[in-house]
């Protein structure tokens, strides 16, 4: 894993913009326009992974109005298909491309390496290239914030996550949120259900359900496109969560909460770096200090004193002095995570393939 | 001959014989039918229908790159479907070949899986053997059942399917995850020498189309030619004939069912060592659904089949480059194909059956 330079990108295509505007060789006629696709492996829909990456282009178009030209090929099945339509696009003179799903890892970059004009920025991959940039969201930093909240109303001491796919990223916002709610109640525990699925709104329904008879009173509904596991725990009068964008109308009484991630900041230094002719492919992770992960519509049933626990870390974490993951952390096995008072690198974060003690259900081997 | 009601209505009455210039024409016609419903569609979406069609009929052929995508494409639709017509003929209908396609896309990774340091020019050739035996074997399961237990193959043969894409997805989340890949449901990415060899240089195009192609000469011929193929299809066209002949009905299933899965077997495994190159959730789109409207569109005779698969992957990359150039959604692509097949299907009752309006009821020699 490549060193993560998040901050340091922003900085970075901020002032080259500048630089480029003032005439660098490598850039971008100012007439040309830039044709800019987004393709992901689901719906659109209103809420989720897609709607959140399409919504953080917006900003894009806002800002360079006709200089941009946004096309969302949405449901494309990861594999030769999505291979064949992401070079047709790029073929078709779109030289933007954000590859909005991990299968899609290998055309892409086969895309990227080909043409040395082309821009692909490419969601929760590892692969880098000059002009390639995996990018991911740090979750885990809401989604600690969000078991702070979860334990301080569970009355079963037991909380639940129905989960797409047993990858780093999404064990991470497991761990955090299991960290988090041992904050606040360290006997807590935390059961996962793997759906296997971005989307499968009747598994995920089912999934929310199995965990609620088994006492589960705070349902964290782990990186699901669809507001199934959300709706499902407003009828059940269950606590529920989720990530990347607000699902607060499907359940209006119950919900908890959401991280939610805002891309623009990422896409539009993104694509100010390629008009400049400065991009330079780099793993780029984002949280709250990159105004990318965002906590919002939190449930006013919160006890006052939580929340104002919460909002201090919630600075904290922003002003990096606080990380969900400073040691000392025991795996679920038993063997320690993390020493006494150190922090686990981002580089580790993004590999973490193990589950903190207090989460009840074994990692998928 | 219909319910007093309906009585204004003209009913059907089988022809004597079809005629062989309809019989040609009926694709062409369900096509053109196709095409001008699906235009109305796109035109009621709001999409410019001159647009649309540009994408979908003529993108494929203005470019080398397209329309080698297009022969890709027809690889395993024309495997597949050459497969499943031989048993449609004898009236077995093995609607699961999508499950026999990831059986043998799973047994041809095997190799590459257990042995992925294996090097030899034997390696794919093996590999695309040991897929069409494993689809042979999973379509055996349908043709005992059906044969000793008397169960309907479409049924079985369909469910069968589903199983198929479980076992697939235990493999994945299981014994053949790639221990490198972030626990993300996909086996390790083979090695070269399990990809079978591209045919044109610069394209995706690989042997496979080759084989297919050998395949259609040899379904050609045995059906055609050969006093087996002659068999199946007087046991498909006249069950009891067949019997007082002396055909035995089990046997014909048993053949049908493990051709069709032979060549369903042998298609998956030419795409994992193809244009996957790795053991993947979404190996198949649909082929082996897809490969039953090739097969009926091409009239279930090899030489129709040939033809009708380039037209299926023809809709299926035009689809696509719609959906990217004119902005047309992913399931405009399904709706046309269903489309293509519910006109196929109108237009060859018409083929076989002439309308007979009421007033002429009265016994007209036909």
């Amino acid at each position: 894993m490549t060193h993560l330079t998040r901050r340091n990108l922003m900085k970075a295509a901020a002032a080259t913009g500048l630089a480029g505007a003032l005439g660098s060789r490598f850039a971008v006629a100012a007439d040309e326009q830039l044709g800019i696709t987004l393709v992901i492996p689901s719906p659109i829909g209103d809420v989720g992974w897609g709607h959140a990456l399409s919504a953080g282009l917006d900003p894009v178009k806002a800002a360079y109005g006709d200089k941009v030209r946004v096309t969302i090929l949405e449901n494309i099945a990861e594999g030769p298909d999505a291979d064949r339509i992401m070079n047709k696009t790029v073929a078709d003179g779109n030289k933007f491309l954000i590859a909005g799903s991990f299968g899609y890892q290998n055309g892409a970059l086969q895309i990227a390496r080909r043409d040395p004009s082309v821009t692909v920025l490419h969601a929760s991959g590892f692969q880098v290239a000059p002009n390639f940039s995996p990018f991911a969201a740090k979750y885990f930093q809401g989604s600690y914030l969000l078991g702070m909240a979860a334990a301080a109303l569970s009355k079963t001491g037991k909380l639940g996550s129905v989960s797409a796919f047993a990858i780093p990223e999404l064990i991470t916002t497991i761990n955090a949120f299991t960290l988090g709610a041992q904050a606040v109640k360290p006997d807590i525990e935390v059961s996962v259900v793997w759906v296997n699925s971005w989307f499968d709104p009747a598994k995920e329904q089912e999934a929310a359900k199995a965990l609620i008879a088994q006492q589960c009173d705070v349902i964290f509904s782990n990186a699901q496109d669809t507001p199934s596991v959300i709706s499902a725990c407003e009828e059940a009068g269950v606590y529920a969560f989720n990530l990347n964008s607000s699902m607060k109308k499907y359940a209006p009484k119950t919900y908890l909460g959401c991280v939610s991630t805002d891309w623009s900041p990422f896409f539009k230094a993104s694509v100010d770096a390629h008009f400049a002719g400065t991009f330079k492919g780099a793993n780029t992770f984002l949280g709250v200090a990159d105004k990318v992960v965002k906590v919002v519509d939190w449930n006013p049933d919160i006890p006052a004193d939580t929340m104002t626990k919460i909002k201090e870390l919630e600075a904290k974490i922003a002003d990096g002095t606080f990380s969900p993951f400073t040691g000392p952390i025991t795996k679920a096995d038993g063997s320690e995570g993390v020493a006494s008072g150190a922090t686990m690198p981002d580089g580790e974060i993004v590999a973490m393939d193990w589950h903190v003690k207090g989460v009840a259900t074994p990692l998928p081997k | 001959m219909s319910i007093p009601v309906f009585a204004f209505l003209p009913g059907l009455v089988r022809r004597e014989r079809a005629s062989l210039a309809a019989t040609l024409l009926a694709p062409l016609g369900a096509l053109l039918v196709a095409i001008v419903l699906n235009l109305g569609l796109y035109m009621v979406m709001g999409r410019n229908p001159l647009a649309v069609l540009h994408a979908m009929v003529l993108e494929p052929f203005l470019s080398w790159a397209s329309f080698s995508e297009v022969l890709l494409k027809t690889g395993p639709l024309l495997l597949i479907a050459q497969g499943l017509a031989i048993g449609f003929r004898a009236k077995v209908f093995n609607i699961g070949a999508e499950g026999q396609f990831i059986l043998g896309a799973i047994f041809a990774s095997a190799i590459p899986i257990w042995f992925p340091q294996a090097t030899g020019g034997w390696i794919w050739p093996a590999m695309l053997l040991l897929g069409a035996i494993g689809g042979a074997l999973w379509a055996s399961i349908t043709a005992f059942w059906r044969v000793r237990l008397n169960a309907n193959e479409i049924l079985v043969s369909l469910m069968l399917s589903l199983v198929a894409a479980q076992f697939l997805y235990y493999l994945l989340l299981g014994p053949w995850k790639d221990p490198n890949g972030f626990n993300f449901p996909q086996s390790v990415m083979f090695q070269y020498d399990a990809m079978v060899p591209t045919l044109i240089t610069g394209t995706r195009v690989n042997v496979s189309l080759l084989i297919a192609l050998a395949w259609s000469v040899a379904a050609w011929v045995f059906m055609q030619k050969s006093f087996i193929g002659y068999k199946l299809q007087v046991g498909g066209l006249a069950p009891r004939a067949a019997g007082y002949a002396g055909f035995n009905e089990g046997w014909a299933i048993w053949l049908s069912l493990l051709i069709g899965g032979f060549a369903a077997g042998l298609a998956g495994a030419a795409e994992v060592a193809g244009p996957l190159g790795q053991l993947q959730r979404s190996i198949s789109t649909g082929y082996g659904y897809a490969a039953i409207i090739v097969a009926y569109i091409g009239g279930l005779h090899p030489i129709g089949i040939v033809i009708s698969s380039v037209v299926m992957a023809v809709i299926y990359i035009g689809g696509d480059n719609a959906m990217v150039s004119a902005n047309l959604p992913i399931a405009a692509v399904r709706v046309f194909q269903g489309s293509l097949l519910l006109a196929y299907l109108i237009a060859v009752a018409f083929v076989r059956y002439r309308l007979e309006w009421p007033h002429a009821a009265h016994r007209s020699p036909s």
